[in-house]
């Protein structure tokens, strides 16, 4: 069991989708079957490096807002209206949080390498968290979104060199994945709301941007990564049965990930 | 007359006592490494080192006491692996993440030693704190060898002592948890070191 346990294609895929898709399965009616992104996320980081917060490193400070996100995505779906200015804000404060994520790096860095790179990152956050909250209505575009942002930001993380990082990246992804596939079985729409689509790219942006941080994803990967909200809201027939609509959709994703995975495939070495 | 005798002994040990004052020495990088080795997939052991470490010790024989500080830049670690060939990173690349040192936001590892045990006149054991990813801990170091005399490099005129140093700890104590289960958890770390007399 323990040697199970410890394969990176349990840790990061088999366990977090199985568990994902219980979740799916239970809070479905209740509008919650976003959280199996997050009960993804966190059944990998349990089982990949274990939760624990001290010191509150960088990663730590990844997976902590992680799984906060989907509290904050619950008020915004039940308690608050939603509208433009609500995803600015939401998109602003997650930039401003991914500061907060790498102060410790930053605050090493000459003034002018730290806003570059500090810049980059809070930008990208907050670009993928506004982009990724446009689909909160639309299940089917939201699901397929989040699974090539959890798997994009993953793959690319490994090729970057983390597979911790690309484990976590790909679990948000197998948590958007027990989503989709549900729907996809059923023919019938779930609720996915700010408590998916801020979840997922809440977790997936930041484990990107600690992937151009700490391992060595190459910036312009960062910027491909971050196409992959728009192809989701690429053109797809509604009369279409929704397991086609899903593919469709993924397939749009998967393609603008695969760039960011050559592009990081062939970054060259740190100087 | 007890009394006389006692102030005579005294005065004449004072010269003695001045002589076996701690001596200073500063770390010599070319010369400083420190290797570790951790088990992997269960098949073999994986060994690796850091590179030009700085640092100080102090020792006093006579008191038989001692310090020791060393920085060890964790950027400079290396197994060997560091051309890509057909591959996207390398195993030191990967080393340098956070799937284990995590040397962007960790740069720096440091060993301090608290204390110096001796067997006879050599010092045999350090005890001291290793922080490692901003988690520090207990741990100990035994000497496997322990030298000083002059230089011969210099032809004498630079005094300096030498040895080897064996520890082990967890990586997992230090929040390394990465991969632990087919990569070993037990870190055995081994330093060669030469410290020349200020």
């Amino acid at each position: 069991m323990q040697e199970f346990l410890t394969n990176p294609v349990v840790q990061g895929g088999i366990a977090p989708f199985v568990v994902a898709v219980i979740v799916v399965a239970i809070l479905a009616k209740a509008k919650l079957a976003g959280l199996a992104v997050t009960v993804g996320f966190a059944i990998a980081v349990a089982l990949v490096s274990g939760l624990g917060f001290t010191p509150l490193t960088a990663t730590r400070k990844v997976v902590l807002l992680g799984l906060l996100a989907p509290l904050v995505g619950i008020v915004v779906d039940f308690a608050l209206k939603k509208s433009r200015t609500l995803t600015a804000v939401i998109a602003l404060c997650c930039g401003a949080l991914t500061v907060w994520v790498f102060w410790s790096v930053l605050e090493q860095k000459a003034i002018g390498d730290a806003l570059l790179l500090g810049g980059v990152a809070a930008v990208f956050v907050a670009w993928f968290v506004a982009a990724t909250l446009q689909l909160a209505g639309q299940p089917v575009r939201a699901g397929g979104a989040a699974l090539m942002l959890g798997l994009g930001a993953g793959i690319s993380a490994i090729l970057g060199a983390s597979a911790l990082l690309g484990l976590y990246g790909i679990a948000v992804g197998a948590g958007a994945g027990a989503f989709l596939l549900v729907q996809m079985l059923t023919g019938r729409k779930l609720v996915a709301g700010a408590t998916l689509t801020l979840s997922a790219s809440l977790a997936a942006g930041l484990v990107a941007a600690a992937a151009l941080v700490l391992a060595q994803l190459p910036w312009y990967a960062l910027i491909v990564l971050g196409l992959i909200p728009l192809a989701a809201s690429l053109p797809v027939s509604d009369r279409l049965p929704i397991w086609a609509q899903a593919v469709i959709v993924s397939a749009y994703g998967f393609a603008v990930a695969v760039i960011a995975f050559v592009l990081t495939w062939w970054a060259p070495p740190p100087i | 007359m007890s009394k006389k005798l006692a102030a005579c002994l005294v005065a004449a040990a004072l010269p003695l006592s001045a002589s076996a004052a701690p001596e200073s020495y500063v770390i010599d990088p070319y010369h400083t490494i420190p290797y570790w080795e951790t088990d992997h997939l269960g098949f073999t052991t994986m060994r690796g080192r850091f590179d030009k470490p700085t640092g100080k010790f102090t020792i006093d024989t006579a008191a038989k006491t001692g310090t020791l500080e060393i920085v060890i830049e964790t950027k400079t670690l290396s197994t060997g692996d560091s051309e890509r060939d057909a591959r996207s990173r390398t195993r030191d690349e990967h080393l340098r993440t956070p799937d284990f040192f995590n040397v962007t936001e960790f740069p720096t590892m440091t060993y301090k030693a608290t204390s110096v045990k001796f067997v006879g006149d050599n010092p045999d054991a350090l005890e001291g704190d290793l922080t490692l990813l901003g988690v520090t801990k207990p741990v100990s170091l035994k000497l496997l060898r322990w030298r000083c005399g002059p230089d011969p490099r210099t032809q004498g005129k630079r005094y300096q002592c030498g040895g080897n140093a064996t520890g082990t700890f967890k990586r997992s104590d230090f929040g390394m948890k990465f991969g632990i289960g087919p990569i070993g958890d037990e870190v055995t770390l081994w330093m060669s070191f030469y410290g020349f007399r200020q």
